[in-house]
C-alpha cells in the first residue's frame, strides 16, 4: 500500500516537510525488483532522527546493496498522529511512502530509555504488534540497535532481535542471512530465521532465553533456550575505521534539523575512563580514521551537500591525535568555499583553546566545558582528570581570547556527594566569572551550570550505585540555588522526575516491559520533550503493575549479584568495573589507556581488538 | 561582481518548504554546483542571493526568480548547466540571464529583484461541492463587489485587509477535469497584497462559493514587473 497525502492534511500540520520526502540524496529504488525491504527508524520527530549519524551510515552501507531498499521513517508529530489516527493512515517510509508494515525488517536506533514509549507508538501507527510474540509470518522483523542495547532487558519483548555494537558489517550479514532464508522459501518460517540470525555474532534475540526470578522478584538469571542463543552476547565493533563506509552523500532535508551540518566522524570510543560515562566503556578501544581518510570524505560531503558548515564529531574530538594538523589542512582545502568547522567537546586545556578560537575565527558563540563536579575529591571519584587550574587556565586564555559566554557541565547525585560538592559546584562557576573580571577588568561575562540528575547506567563503575531518590534531587538543586550569589552565574538544571524514572528503567528488567506498554497505553509519548512528559501516568503504570520503582533506581545492587543486562556486553570485564568502582570510593585515579598504562579493562582481548592512534602509528 | 537572474519552478516535491528554508536550499544548490559565488561580509558570511515574493507554504510555481552574484564572470551556459544539475527534484531552471552592469548615468545599483515585482499571477484547482452555476454567481458578486474585507490573523498580524485593491483583473473561473479552476492576478505594492488562497477563503465564506477549500492546489503562474515577467526585464 502507497501511502498519499492530501494537501489538506499537509496544510493543517505544523512543518508538512516533515512528512513529503524527496529530498536530495534520499534512494529511490523500485520496490518489485528488491528482495530485501529495511524501514531505520529513529523514534523521534524527524527533525531529532535526521541528525542521528548512526542511522545515515547505516542507510548508506544498505543502500549499497543491490538486493535491498534501504528507506526512513521517523515518529509524527502529535498533530500529525492525531490526523493518521483519525484517517486510518499507517505509518509510512518517506522514501517510497509504502506502509512500515510491508516491510521485511523494521529498525530502531535506540538512544535513550525515555524514547521508548514512542517505539511503542510506531508499532501501533504502523499496524505491528507491539509484543514479538504476537507477530506473525507477515509482520516485519523489529531489531533495536544503538547505545540502549546495554540493556535490552526491558524492551526485549518488544523486539524480535538486537544488533548489539557497531552495525556497518553485521548489519549486511543480517541481510545474507535474511536473503538466503528468503530463497530457501523461508523454512521454520519466523523463528527459523531468527535462529539463523542468533548464531551471528553480536545479535542477541530474547525470545530465544529464559529468565528467572528470586523469590523478592528480583531478576536471577538469564540462559540459552536452545543451541543457536549465545550465553554471552559480545558487541560487534569496526576495526579498520579507514576501510569501513562511511557517509558520502548524507540525505539533505529541506527544513532546520538538530544537527544541520556535516557530521565527520573522527573515531570511535574514548579511553579517557569517566567512571560515570556508558559511552566511555561501551565504545572502547580508541579506533581513529586517519587523516588523510578524513579530507577526503570532507571534500565528498561539502561537494554533495553544499553544506557550509562541518562538524568533527567524536565522543571527545580534542582528543584526536592529529587534529591541529586536520584542522590546518581542512582550513586550507576549504578557503575558497567559506566552510566553518567547529567541535562538539572541548577538552579543558588551553591547546583546545587555541582551536576554539582559531576555528571560530571572529564568532564567539559562547564555550562549554565540563568539569562534572564541583569538588576536585569528587572528580577524582569519577576519575575525572580535571584540576581546578586546569580549568582556570582554560578559562583565563579563553577570556583573553574574547569569549565572554562560558556554560559549564556538571551532574548531581553522583556517588560520595554531599553537601560540599554540591556547594563546590557554586564556588567554581563564580570563581570562573571572577576570572573574567581580573583579566578583562571588567564585569559582563556570564557563566551558565547545567546541571544533570545523574542517572546510574549499566556497563559502567557505578552500575552498583543506588540512585538518590527524587526529594533528595529537589534538596540539591534548592541547595546549589541557594549558594549562588554571583549574577553573573546562571543555573539550568534538568526535571529530576525525568531522571529518576530514567534510572529505573535503564536498569530494569523484563518486568518493566509490562509498565512501559501500560505508560504507553496510558498516553505517555515523547517523553523525553519537556511539554509531553507525563509523570503521573508512568507513576500509576509502575503502580498499575504492581512493580516497585524504587527497586530499580534506588537500590544498590550487590557485587555478587547478577545483573539483567550482562549477556549483551561491550567487553568490558566486571572485576575492571568493580575494580574501577573501589578506587572510585578511595577517590584514586586510572590513567587513559591511549597514552598511558593498559588499565586490563577487557576489551580489547575480548573483542580481539587494538587501539589505533595515528600519531603513535607514525612514530 | 556579476549578478545573474534565474527562474526556477518550485513543484510538488519541494511544495512545503517555507520561504526561509527555500532560500537555504539554493543557497547550498549554488554551493553544489561550485559557482564563484559571492559572499556577504561579516562573520557569518552567506552568498549574495535574492528573492522577489515570498510563496505561502503549499503554492506551487511556474516562475520563480532569484538573483545572485559571482566573483567570475562565467558564460551563461554554463552557470545553467551546473546550476541546472545542483537543483532539488521539483526546481527545474528554465531560464537565465546575465544582469548588465547598469549605466552609470542611470544610478550605480541594480535595483533590488524584490523592488521590481508588481503582479502575480494564480491558478487554483479545488474540488466544487455545489453546481457551476452558483460558483459563477459567487464569482461575479465578488468580482462586483466595490470591496471585500479578509480578516488575516498570524502569530504577528491581526488586522482586516481590502482585497479589492490588489484585484488588477476579474477573477475568472472554469472547469478543468472535475475540479473548478480560479484565475486569479493579483498586485503587489510596497505597501502590501493579498493571498490567492485569502481570497478563496473570502469566496467561500461571503460569497457562497460551493468548494471544498482545504483541496485546493494555488500555483503561482507568473511574477511580473511592468507588464513584463521578472527575467524580461534583464
Amino acid at each position: 500500500m502507497i501511502i498519499k497525502l492530501e494537501p489538506e492534511i499537509l496544510q493543517a500540520v505544523e512543518k508538512p516537510a516533515r512528512y513529503t520526502g524527496h529530498e536530495l540524496n534520499a534512494v529511490h529504488k523500485g520496490w518489485e525488483s528488491t528482495p530485501c525491504h529495511f524501514a531505520l527508524a529513529l523514534p523521534d520527530v524527524y527533525e531529532v532522527g535526521m541528525s542521528n549519524l548512526g542511522l545515515k551510515i547505516l542507510y548508506e552501507v544498505l543502500n549499497a546493496r543491490e538486493d535491498t531498499a534501504c528507506e526512513r521513517v521517523y515518529a509524527p508529530w502529535i498533530d500529525m498522529e492525531e490526523i493518521m489516527r483519525q484517517r486510518q493512515i499507517p505509518l509510512f517510509s518517506l522514501e517510497s511512502f509504502h506502509a512500515i508494515k510491508e516491510f521485511d525488517f523494521l529498525g530502531f536506533s535506540l538512544q535513550y530509555e525515555m524514547i521508548y514509549s514512542n517505539v511503542l507508538n510506531m508499532l501501533d501507527l504502523a499496524g505491528i504488534p507491539i509484543w514479538s510474540r504476537e507477530r506473525g509470518e507477515n509482520d516485519p522483523f523489529i531489531v533495536g540497535g544503538g547505545p540502549c542495547v546495554y540493556n535490552t532487558e526491558p524492551i526485549a519483548d518488544f523486539f524480535d532481535f538486537f544488533i548489539v555494537g557497531e552495525g556497518e558489517e553485521l548489519i549486511c550479514e543480517t541481510v545474507d542471512v535474511f536473503r538466503n532464508w528468503q530463497e530457501a522459501g523461508k523454512p521454520e518460517g519466523r523463528q527459523g530465521l531468527l535462529k539463523r540470525l542468533a548464531v551471528l555474532d553480536g545479535i542477541y534475540v530474547p525470545s530465544l532465553y529464559n529468565v528467572t526470578y528470586n523469590q523478592q522478584g528480583l531478576f536471577a538469571d538469564i540462559e540459552p533456550a536452545c543451541p543457536e542463543a549465545k550465553p554471552i552476547i559480545y558487541k560487534r565493533l569496526i576495526k579498520d575505521m579507514d576501510s569501513v563506509r562511511f557517509v558520502e552523500k548524507p540525505v539533505l532535508p529541506y527544513i532546520d534539523i538538530v544537527h544541520d551540518r556535516i557530521m565527520l566522524e573522527l573515531f570511535r570510543g574514548c579511553t579517557r575512563g569517566c567512571r560515570f560515562c556508558q559511552a566511555g566503556t561501551s565504545y572502547r578501544p580508541v579506533r581513529e580514521r586517519s587523516k588523510d581518510k578524513l579530507r577526503e570524505l570532507a571534500r565528498k560531503l561539502i561537494d554533495s551537500t553544499g553544506y557550509n558548515e562541518m562538524s568533527l564529531t567524536s565522543l571527545s574530538s580534542a582528543d584526536y591525535s592529529c587534529l591541529g594538523e586536520l584542522v590546518d589542512d581542512l582550513f586550507s582545502d576549504f578557503k575558497d568555499e567559506k566552510v566553518s568547522f567547529s567541535l562538539p567537546s572541548l577538552r579543558i586545556d588551553s591547546f583546545s583553546i587555541d582551536l576554539a578560537h582559531k576555528m571560530q575565527q571572529v564568532r564567539k558563540s559562547g564555550l562549554t566545558f565540563a568539569p562534572e563536579a564541583g569538588t576536585q575529591r569528587l572528580r577524582d571519584v569519577i576519575n575525572k582528570g580535571v584540576t581546578e587550574e586546569n580549568l582556570m587556565a582554560a578559562t583565563e586564555a579563553a577570556f583573553r581570547q574574547g569569549w565572554k559566554q562560558v556554560k559549564l557541565y556538571f551532574m548531581m547525585g553522583l556517588p560520595t556527594e554531599n553537601d560540599e560538592d554540591i556547594v563546590g559546584i557554586a564556588k567554581l562557576a563564580e570563581k570562573v566569572a571572577r576570572k573574567y573580571k581580573e583579566v578583562t577588568g571588567r564585569w559582563g561575562v556570564t557563566v551558565t551550570i547545567s546541571v544533570s540528575c545523574f542517572v546510574p547506567k549499566p556497563h559502567t563503575p557505578f552500575q552498583w550505585y543506588g540512585q538518590l531518590p527524587e526529594a533528595e534531587f529537589h534538596r540539591r538543586q534548592r541547595l546549589l540555588k541557594d549558594s549562588i550569589t554571583e549574577r553573573a552565574v546562571k543555573f539550568n538544571y534538568h526535571d529530576a522526575r525525568v531522571s529518576v524514572l530514567e534510572g529505573a528503567i535503564a536498569r530494569g528488567d523484563r518486568k518493566i516491559a509490562q509498565v512501559i506498554y501500560q505508560a504507553w497505553k496510558d498516553g505517555a509519548k515523547f517523553d523525553g520533550w519537556n511539554d509531553l512528559f507525563k509523570n503521573d501516568v508512568w507513576h500509576e503504570a509502575f503502580a498499575k503493575c504492581g512493580i516497585d520503582l524504587h527497586l530499580y533506581n534506588e537500590r544498590a545492587r550487590e557485587p555478587e549479584e547478577k545483573l539483567p543486562w550482562e549477556h549483551t556486553t561491550p567487553g568490558v570485564s566486571k572485576e575492571f568495573l568493580l575494580r574501577e568502582y573501589g578506587k572510585a570510593l578511595k577517590e584514586q585515579l586510572t590513567e587513559d589507556c591511549r597514552r598511558g598504562k593498559c588499565s586490563a579493562c577487557g576489551v580489547c582481548p575480548s573483542l580481539k581488538a587494538k587501539v589505533v592512534d595515528w600519531r603513535r602509528e607514525n612514530v | 561582481m556579476y549578478k545573474y537572474r534565474a527562474e526556477i519552478t518550485k513543484g510538488e516535491e519541494i511544495r512545503y518548504i517555507s520561504h526561509l528554508d527555500y532560500a537555504g536550499v539554493m543557497e547550498r544548490a549554488i554551493r553544489r554546483a561550485k559557482l564563484p559565488a559571492a559572499y556577504s561580509e561579516g562573520f557569518n558570511p552567506h552568498i549574495k542571493i535574492a528573492f522577489a515574493s515570498a510563496l505561502s507554504l503549499g503554492v506551487i510555481s511556474d516562475a520563480e526568480y532569484m538573483d545572485f552574484e559571482l566573483t567570475k564572470p562565467l558564460c551563461q551556459p554554463e552557470v545553467f548547466d551546473r546550476l541546472s544539475k545542483a537543483l532539488p527534484p521539483g526546481g527545474k531552471l528554465l531560464r537565465l540571464k546575465e544582469v548588465p552592469e547598469p549605466k552609470p548615468c542611470k544610478g550605480k545599483k541594480h535595483k533590488a529583484l524584490m523592488a521590481e515585482v508588481q503582479e502575480a499571477e494564480y491558478e487554483l484547482y479545488v474540488p466544487l461541492t455545489g453546481d457551476w452555476q452558483e460558483a459563477v454567481q459567487a464569482v461575479e458578486a465578488y468580482n462586483k463587489a466595490p470591496e471585500a474585507m479578509v480578516h488575516r490573523v498570524t502569530p504577528k498580524t491581526n488586522k482586516m485587509i481590502e482585497t479589492k485593491q490588489y484585484m488588477l483583473k476579474p477573477v475568472k473561473l472554469s472547469m478543468a477535469g472535475d475540479l473548478l479552476k480560479l484565475y486569479m492576478d493579483i498586485a503587489i505594492t510596497q505597501s502590501g497584497s493579498v493571498k490567492p488562497g485569502e481570497i478563496l477563503k473570502l469566496l467561500q465564506a461571503e460569497y457562497n462559493l460551493p468548494v471544498d477549500e482545504p483541496k485546493v492546489l494555488i500555483k503561482r503562474i507568473s511574477m511580473k514587473g511592468q507588464g513584463k515577467a521578472l527575467i524580461d526585464l534583464v
